[in-house]
């Protein structure tokens, strides 16, 4: 198994203070009216009134398991597997001997070709854009009424110049920015009542242990409704099994909670643990989760909508 | 599943020497259970999984590159199967991934546990359809009617079975049948045409 690979992001626990300037949202703020609060007892560490985290309306709750789901087990590249030794010899033999040919080279995308085309593009539309406004300042000194007609078919032109270079931007935007890959997102809301988190342990479906310590500063955020990411990753777009640990003060079990989810491809999921209802004798396993998709596709412009 | 004579038959136990009684409380129990449609799953040719299994290979290793391929479910007489299971190699890790796709979602995803250092196969090849099409024309249908043989497996590789031109990917379509050895029909993944056929 692999270690997943993480995204170069600011520090590993980050407070999501920005949520908690919009608690009252017309949709949260009627989830939040309809649900009482789970305790009223006053948190050992958290404010005597704890607000909620919110969740975006496609949020979907999830199951939180006592026990690791068991998996279906199937077979694949049974002949492969079966004549594992003859395949390796042939591919060894590959390497051993030389084939006397040059390796095809792979095609040259495209695209690549194209982004000199698009700068041509640009340096054309400037070179236009120049000459126009050269003949614009020129077209200044005769105030006539034709000449109005030869500044519109200018102006048009500069719209339409405008339009092109959108589309070329849409374009780099889709091939660069837009670009979303297969990513996980592991964030923590609220506090439990009288209990101290002290670090929030998460296994991955490659077995990978992460540790996230869950400082003072970061629980008072968490008690007045901030939310603590504690991994973001790229995940492979598949059914995945989430193993949380909750550890912390005298009493609270250490023992796990499991939680399966199944990450879109190119999508940024989010998996939100509320650990507000946490009860010290169950641990992890009594917490809520519920997790959404961030769909941020991002949409080129192909230059033929009208202008401003 | 039903395919309509053409002789490819599931992967089940061999119910030879199980006592009637059992096969009929087992027909018995089918009867009466709540009818399921003819596939479960639906059958895609073995080029529309490879998106898929990509996107999870990136993520495993970004400079990781399609091996081989093979269908992990039986292969209908259009080229179709509900599962195929495509083989990742990377360079950097030197280990090789392997990912089951079924109906657009990755079924298994598994280290294949050896070395496995194949090249990559090129990046334009026929699909599974038109290379079963290519094997049956040429000797694949003939062998199953007069051996009473079945399709076993269809897979892709580069330069594994080609002596001649190793850097060819190619897809070897393989025929068994019961007392007659397997039948092993060799197309050029590039043009379709049938390069090399053998019995073994």
């Amino acid at each position: 198994m692999t270690s997943p690979r993480r995204l170069p992001i600011p520090p590993a626990v980050l407070v999501l203070a920005l949520l908690t300037i919009v608690p009252h949202g017309p949709v949260w703020a009627a989830r939040a009216r309809s649900k009482p609060a789970t305790s009223t007892a006053t948190p050992a560490v958290a404010p005597a009134a704890t607000p909620r985290a919110p969740s975006p309306p496609t949020a979907v709750e999830v199951r939180v398991e006592r026990v690791r789901p068991p998996r279906e087990r199937y077979a694949t590249l049974r002949f492969l597997k079966e004549n594992r030794d003859f395949l390796r010899s042939r591919f060894d033999r590959l390497r051993e001997t030389p084939t006397g040919h040059e390796a095809a080279a792979a095609p040259i995308d495209p695209r690549f070709l194209m982004y000199q085309h698009l700068l041509a593009d640009v340096r054309t539309a400037t070179d236009s854009l120049t000459a126009a406004e050269e003949s614009r300042k020129r077209q200044e000194l005769f105030a006539s009424v034709t000449d109005l007609g030869q500044l519109e078919a200018q102006l048009d032109l500069m719209d339409r110049l405008l339009n092109q270079q959108r589309g070329r931007l849409g374009i780099l935007e889709q091939d660069f920015a837009g670009r979303q890959r297969t990513e996980l997102s592991i964030v923590v809301s609220g506090v439990p009542a009288g209990v101290v988190v002290d670090s929030i342990a998460i296994t991955l479906e490659s077995g990978a242990r992460l540790a996230t310590a869950v400082s003072g500063a970061q629980r008072e955020a968490l008690g007045r409704g901030g939310v603590l990411q504690v991994f973001r990753g790229l995940v492979e777009p598949r059914q995945q099994i989430v193993e949380v640990s909750v550890l912390g003060g005298v009493g609270l079990s250490p023992a796990s909670g499991f939680i399966t989810l199944e990450p879109p491809r190119d999508h940024l999921t989010f998996l939100r643990l509320d650990l507000s209802p946490v009860q010290a004798p169950q641990g992890a396993s009594s917490m809520t989760a519920s997790t959404w998709t961030l769909d941020n596709e991002l949409h080129a412009s192909n230059g033929s909508e009208p202008g401003p | 599943m039903n395919h309509q004579g053409f002789g490819i038959v599931p992967r089940v136990p061999h119910l030879r020497g199980v006592n009637l009684v059992w096969v009929a409380a087992l027909g018995l129990m089918l009867a009466c259970a709540p009818r399921l449609s003819a596939r479960e799953h639906p059958a895609f040719p073995a080029s529309a999984g490879v998106a898929e299994a990509a996107a999870a290979a990136q993520v495993w290793a970004p400079d990781a590159f399609l091996v081989y391929l093979e269908n992990d479910e039986d292969v209908d007489q259009t080229g179709a199967a509900e599962r195929w299971g495509y083989l990742y190699f990377s360079p950097s890790l030197k280990q090789a991934r392997g990912y089951s796709i079924r109906a657009g979602k990755i079924l298994v995803a598994d280290d294949l546990g050896m070395s496995f250092e194949a090249p990559p196969v090129s990046a334009q090849w026929i699909d599974s359809g038109a290379a079963l099409a290519a094997a049956e024309e040429n000797a694949g249908r003939e062998f199953r009617t007069v051996h009473q043989g079945v399709l076993q497996t269809l897979l892709l590789a580069r330069g594994a079975f080609h002596d001649d031109d190793p850097n060819l990917t190619t897809w070897t379509v393989i025929y068994s049948a019961p007392h007659a050895p397997s039948l092993f029909v060799m197309v050029d993944a590039t043009d379709g045409k049938v390069r090399r056929t053998w019995r073994g």
